[in-house]
């Protein structure tokens, strides 16, 4: 079988597990956590942190001593100008065009607003960079994220910590159906069986961090994600049977002594 | 000689000098407990006698051991049950008047019905301690919530009580605490800037150094373009007066995305708190920081609207890579920091460690999480 990697931007991973750096108890029990993930790809949010005036180094340099490849996000921007900001600040601090596009619409829910999302996208697509927005699972919305010059999408299972796995399989499947691009599920997993069941339906990658960093041994629980999802993929590359109505011995009965049957 | 204390090599005897760079929280308690017993002090701080500069004026002085070891390491609450003990038997030191700068009530975890998951977890946080010596950790329902803290807002339908908890008036513990190191002698030297060596403090503007048996190094945030793995992480606060509003316990509200505290003070005043920020800025509060915290302590009791804002404090909470402070010996110099959020929690099993290493008295049971934290970390975790 063929190498079986994510491409993402024209770059290579071979982990499908991307995971947040927010929430931890400390930064060490993060960078913990990360390796347990062998993820390839970290998030992080810059604002609130004030870069502009060199603040917040050190806490930086622990996260870029995970030798990941940074993306950063815009979370908690809620305009357009905003986020845009935020992307620019974020592009010279971490010398990268990689930028994870959040704009909520919703305060307590965390929402994106797809509204703001679609022109954000296209006002840095046309700046260079290369999003991966955080939207929800609306097929016109993933349309229009695509026109505007996305290459990959980032679809919600739930709303962001909310921990309630795959809300809408219907719509989800459809988006699976639907693009080509690299489809990966931001926010709402709370469980790796929520995960694997992402991967069983061909999404190529989960980006989490409440799900790892809220558990009692967040270590341990990244590790078992990055389990999940290698179980997920794999499943989703052998190719599921299909469910069935009637049962179908596994073991044919043809042929079989008829004494042993009334034992 | 050196057996009994290989780290400083000559123990300093009584009547040693002894040089403390930082005036802070952990500055202060070295010199007091230091000079009580016969050593010469000298205290180096950068800022002024005031303590601005300090995370210890800054803070809202809660002790939480049941609260902080859930969002920490479960040693936390050990720890912090000494620091409760010792608390109460230095102010009694302190003479009279300064025990009832400690207030035992416990405290309190609230939060909105549509947040209540957030006491389910923390109750799936602390599961480990709920077995730990004198812990209590009880869910309440609307009525003991308003039986506790009556001015509550009556909304309020689920909430924790967490004992032993307890706060202390800090500001005016240092106080007493500056009065009693004159009375002993303390020499202290403001608005001077420092580099700490072994047995010797350098003064970074005169570029004079000045001799000491021992040097501790204490200066928390202030000292970590020198320690590797040293960050400073922003903390903001706001202190109200108000009389429409009683609360005799700390109450800390529960919501995804903040943990704010409201923590009474003498005179009317209370301390609401603290952000978070993985930043190093030390400039002031932001409007969102303020929203968050006075629509926090709003919700908590409607009355808080009509309350006077006296302060608004920022500052650095010292935190090494794990957020779990440290004792670092070598020899002729001696570095207390990394206490984070845990300052007025944790400093009396800091103190004591660096105490036991200093004058080899006796050996602090509490050294193996300060001094090889990374083992002494797992080790916490394995038995707890």
């Amino acid at each position: 079988m063929k190498e079986d990697h994510l491409t993402l931007y024209g770059e290579t991973f071979s982990s499908r597990f991307l995971l947040g750096t927010a929430l931890y108890e400390s930064p060490q029990q993060m960078c913990d956590a990360v390796a347990a993930a062998r993820c390839e790809i970290i998030t992080l949010g810059l604002r609130r942190q004030n870069p502009a005036a060199g603040d917040g180094e050190r806490f930086w340099q622990l996260i870029q001593q995970t030798g990941c490849r940074l993306l950063p996000n815009t979370a908690g921007c809620k305009s357009v100008k905003e986020a845009v900001n935020l992307a620019q600040m974020s592009r010279e601090l971490f010398s990268t065009e990689w930028i994870k596009l959040e704009v909520i619409g919703d305060d307590y829910n965390l929402q994106p607003d797809p509204f703001a999302l679609v022109e954000a996208s296209r006002e840095l697509i046309g700046q260079g960079f290369k999003v991966l927005p955080y939207c929800t699972d609306d097929l016109i919305l993933c349309q229009r994220l695509r026109e505007a010059g996305c290459e990959v999408l980032m679809p919600w299972g739930a709303p962001i910590g909310t921990g309630r796995g795959l809300l809408n399989r219907y719509a989800l499947k459809t988006l699976r159906e639907r693009f080509d691009c690299p489809v990966i599920i931001d926010a709402g997993i709370g469980a790796p069986s929520q995960a694997c069941e992402a991967m069983e339906m061909g999404f190529d990658a989960v980006l989490l961090n409440t799900a790892v960093a809220k558990a009692q041994n967040p270590v341990l629980m990244a590790a078992s994600f990055a389990n999940a999802l290698v179980a997920g993929r794999q499943a989703y590359r052998a190719g599921l049977m299909q469910a069935r109505q009637t049962a179908s011995p596994s073991t044919p009965t043809i042929g079989q002594p008829f004494w042993h049957q009334n034992k | 000689m050196t057996q009994q204390n290989p780290q400083t090599q000559d123990p300093p005897y009584p009547g040693a000098r002894i040089g403390i760079a930082g005036g802070g929280l952990l500055g202060t308690l070295m010199a007091w407990q230091l000079a009580e017993r016969g050593y010469r002090v000298t205290i180096f701080e950068a800022g002024s006698a005031e303590r601005n500069l300090s995370a210890a004026h800054t803070a809202a002085g809660m002790l939480a051991p049941i609260s902080e070891a859930a969002a920490a390491e479960p040693c936390v609450y050990t720890l912090g049950l000494h620091g409760i003990e010792r608390w109460h038997q230095w102010l009694e030191q302190l003479g009279e008047g300064a025990k009832h700068c400690i207030h035992n009530k416990g405290s309190l975890l609230v939060a909105h019905p549509q947040d209540e998951s957030e006491l389910d977890q923390f109750m799936l946080d602390s599961r480990t301690l709920r077995g730990q010596p004198h812990a209590r950790i009880e869910p309440l329902d609307g009525g003991d919530i308003q039986s506790l803290e009556p001015d509550l807002n009556p909304q309020l339908r689920r909430g924790i009580f967490l004992s032993p908890e307890a706060h202390l008036d800090n500001r005016q513990i240092l106080a007493r605490l500056d009065a009693r190191l004159a009375a002993l002698d303390v020499e202290r030297i403001y608005n001077t800037q420092v580099v700490p060596r072994a047995k010797q403090i350098l003064d970074t503007q005169s570029q004079t150094a000045r001799p000491f048996c021992l040097v501790i190094d204490c200066r928390g945030a202030g000292a970590r373009h020198c320690l590797h793995n040293l960050r400073g992480v922003r903390g903001e606060t706001l202190h109200l007066e108000t009389t429409e509003v009683s609360l005799s316990r700390p109450v800390r509200l529960m919501h995804p995305r903040y943990q704010l505290y409201v923590v009474p003070k003498p005179g009317n005043r209370y301390v609401i708190g603290a952000t978070q920020i993985e930043s190093e800025d030390l400039a002031p509060i932001t409007l969102q920081s303020s929203l968050e915290l006075s629509s926090a302590v709003y919700t908590l009791s409607p009355a808080f609207a009509e309350a006077r804002i006296l302060e608004a404090g920022v500052n650095l909470r010292p935190a090494f890579a794990s957020n779990f402070p440290q004792l670092q010996c070598e020899p002729g110099l001696l570095r207390l920091n990394g206490l984070f959020r845990h300052g007025y929690l944790l400093a009396p099993a800091l103190v004591d460690c660096a105490l036991a290493q200093i004058t080899g008295e006796s050996e602090s049971p509490h050294k193996r999480y300060f001094i090889e934290p990374k083992q002494a970390l797992s080790l916490s975790r394995a038995s707890v």
